[in-house]
């Protein structure tokens, strides 16, 4: 240990009140602590300026949550553990919890408060993107009296707050207005427990119609404070989820972003992971809408979809999005691998190829498909090629069971025979497949 | 430190450790891990870290599981802390603890106490934990000897005992 104890003041007001007026005595001359997990790291590590504090811990008036008809008021020196524990935070703000599960471990989460979270205002506090998402709001407190302040914002800069010298945070706000969303909640880090993140995600998705009515993205440790993504949600706000809007948004993620190197990771990676964390959950929200679809819809969509003409032989089944012309590449300059162009109902298409090597289809019947093997061996001429359309057509019919099964697993249509195709078709017709609901 | 240093007076506190009232004269800032072993003379409970991160300084406040080395010693006043040295009593290990010695959850011994402080607060918590719980109960506790299954084991097999009664 670097400090010397006898350097350090502390104090322990018995009431909120006291401690607000030994705070208006001297603004800014006593640093409050709370539970210590932030405080006396510093402070072991010789690391602290301060030399007057005042211990916030376990005063009453902080340490409430108070329910009422549209809004939770958490007080600021509540712990992770607290949070954790309480029913209608688990039910109305998962984000909330799970971040809470996340941070440290459980001697931590016993000791560390929400409020210390943001007055410490690390980059990388996983509580605080689940905060941002649900735009909650600041009642801080000092001996002139309460103010409420929204959250969004009240980071200003590198470990910097709005917070006025002499004041605290007495109780963070939450409306309860989330119901129908789908909360999706991710750190990356070393590990989860104790390590610190290097990319986290809080996020919130509301889909109507299977329209993406609603998103909320924001993220930690990326930025020198928790930002919102507001670009990437512009783009995917009142769109369809598919495998392209996941892409842009998986591009325009990477890009908004702007981490930086250090300790935990580099800038490069953080950028990326933020891309595939946000394609992680459109993907979820998107497969959410998907199950709540009948599953007739789905599987009449697919046989529209598997009736489509693939364009090349290496591409047997070609599924694509009803309504839609095809797949559209948005941004040629961004993807890196290229895409299969695959027919539209009318069998017009671009006769360009822009590669082979991957397929991707529609999320949900999404079967990365290959090439078939090179078949090596066989005898030329009319033998060779019967084979290998053999191949192909067995490798397409395989592919579109397993699209059915997975479409609809309490349906038998995983045994379904697929007829044949037939060899000597230039172009495969082994889509011509139809599946039906079986009891 | 280049300062001169302000020595501040000495605060009394008072705490009732393993069951036993004691009062205390040191510094307010002082931290509980040292109070507990420089002035009581609780060597059971060991510095890791030193900043939360590896738990060998774990000690039950008021039945809750903290870090004792990030807790300053007044906010420890009026609680009640339970370190490694209460849990045998009259001599005799308790289920937890025996746990540990026939399982093999003890090598070094640095981060045991901790360990079988964290396991004690899981399983007053869940006395029935399933093994991602008890992972996830001494996700804070640092072990570098046992490779953690033993020590996972240890405490599905007190909890089979019925550690929490």
């Amino acid at each position: 240990m670097k400090a010397y104890p006898a350097e350090f003041e502390l104090v322990a007001p018995r009431t909120l009140p006291d401690a607000l007026s030994l705070l208006a005595r001297e603004p800014g001359g006593w640093l409050p602590v709370a539970g210590g997990t932030d405080v006396m790291v510093q402070y072991s590590a010789g690391k602290l300026p301060a030399r007057k504090l005042v211990s916030i811990w376990n005063l009453p008036e902080l340490r409430r949550i108070e329910v009422t008809a549209d809004e939770i008021q958490i007080g600021a020196g509540c712990t992770y553990t607290d949070l954790r524990e309480h029913e209608l935070i688990n039910r109305e703000f998962p984000l909330l919890s799970s971040s809470a599960s996340w941070t440290g471990g459980i001697a931590n989460q016993n000791r560390g408060t929400l409020g210390g979270n943001i007055i410490n205002a690390s980059p990388a506090a996983d509580s605080l993107p689940a905060l941002l998402v649900y735009e909650a709001d600041l009642l801080l407190v000092s001996a002139r009296g309460e103010r409420r302040v929204p959250y969004v914002g009240f980071h200003i800069g590198y470990r910097k707050t709005q917070l006025a010298a002499g004041e605290l945070i007495r109780a963070i706000c939450l409306k309860t207005q989330f119901s129908g969303y789908y909360a999706h909640a991710r750190k990356v880090g070393a590990r989860n427990a104790q390590a610190i993140s290097k990319v986290c995600l809080a996020a919130l998705g509301l889909l109507a119609d299977g329209v993406v009515d609603d998103i909320r993205l924001a993220m930690g440790s990326i930025a020198p404070i928790p930002v919102r993504l507001s670009e990437t949600e512009r783009i995917v706000k009142g769109k369809h989820i598919d495998p392209l809007l996941i892409q842009s948004a998986r591009t325009m993620a990477a890009s908004e972003v702007r981490p930086i190197d250090d300790i935990r990771s580099s800038a490069r990676y953080r950028a990326a992971v933020a891309g595939n964390l946000v394609a992680e959950f459109l993907e979820q929200l998107g497969a959410r809408g998907l199950r709540s679809e009948n599953a007739k819809n789905v599987l009449a969509r697919w046989n529209v979809w598997s009736r489509a003409k693939p364009l090349r032989r290496s591409c047997p089944v070609a599924a694509q999005k009803p309504g839609r012309t095809g797949w559209q590449l948005e941004d040629h300059s961004s993807m890196k691998r290229p895409y299969w162009l695959p027919v539209t109902k009318s069998g017009k298409a671009s006769r360009k190829p822009i590669g082979w090597k991957r397929f991707e289809a529609i999320r949900g019947l999404a079967i990365h498909f290959r090439q078939p093997p090179r078949l090596r061996g066989l005898p030329l001429g009319q033998a060779k090629n019967s084979k290998k359309l053999e191949l192909q057509a067995r490798m397409s019919r395989s592919l579109l069971r397993q699209a059915t099964a997975r479409t609809n697993k309490n349906s038998t249509a995983f045994s379904l025979s697929v007829p044949l195709a037939n060899p000597r078709t230039k172009f495969l017709k082994s889509s011509g497949g139809v599946c039906r609901m079986t009891k | 430190m280049s300062q001169a240093p302000l020595d501040r007076a000495k605060s009394e506190i008072t705490f009732t450790v393993n069951e036993k009232l004691e009062t205390v004269h040191v510094y307010a800032m002082e931290r509980l891990l040292d109070v507990l072993r420089h002035e009581l003379g609780l060597t059971g409970t060991k510095e890791g870290c030193g900043e939360g991160e590896c738990g060998s300084c774990s000690v039950l406040i008021d039945g809750m599981l903290v870090n004792s080395c990030l807790i300053p010693a007044l906010q420890a006043n009026d609680t009640k802390i339970v370190t490694i040295e209460g849990l045998a009593a009259d001599g005799r290990l308790q289920i937890l603890q025996q746990a540990f010695l026939v399982c093999g959850g003890a090598q070094c011994g640095i981060c045991t106490p901790g360990m079988i402080l964290a396991s004690l607060h899981l399983l007053e918590k869940k006395p029935q934990p399933t093994l991602e719980e008890i992972r996830e109960g001494l996700s804070g506790n640092l072990c570098r000897c046992t490779g953690y299954i033993q020590i996972f084991e240890a405490v599905a097999d007190a909890a089979r005992r019925g550690a929490s009664t």
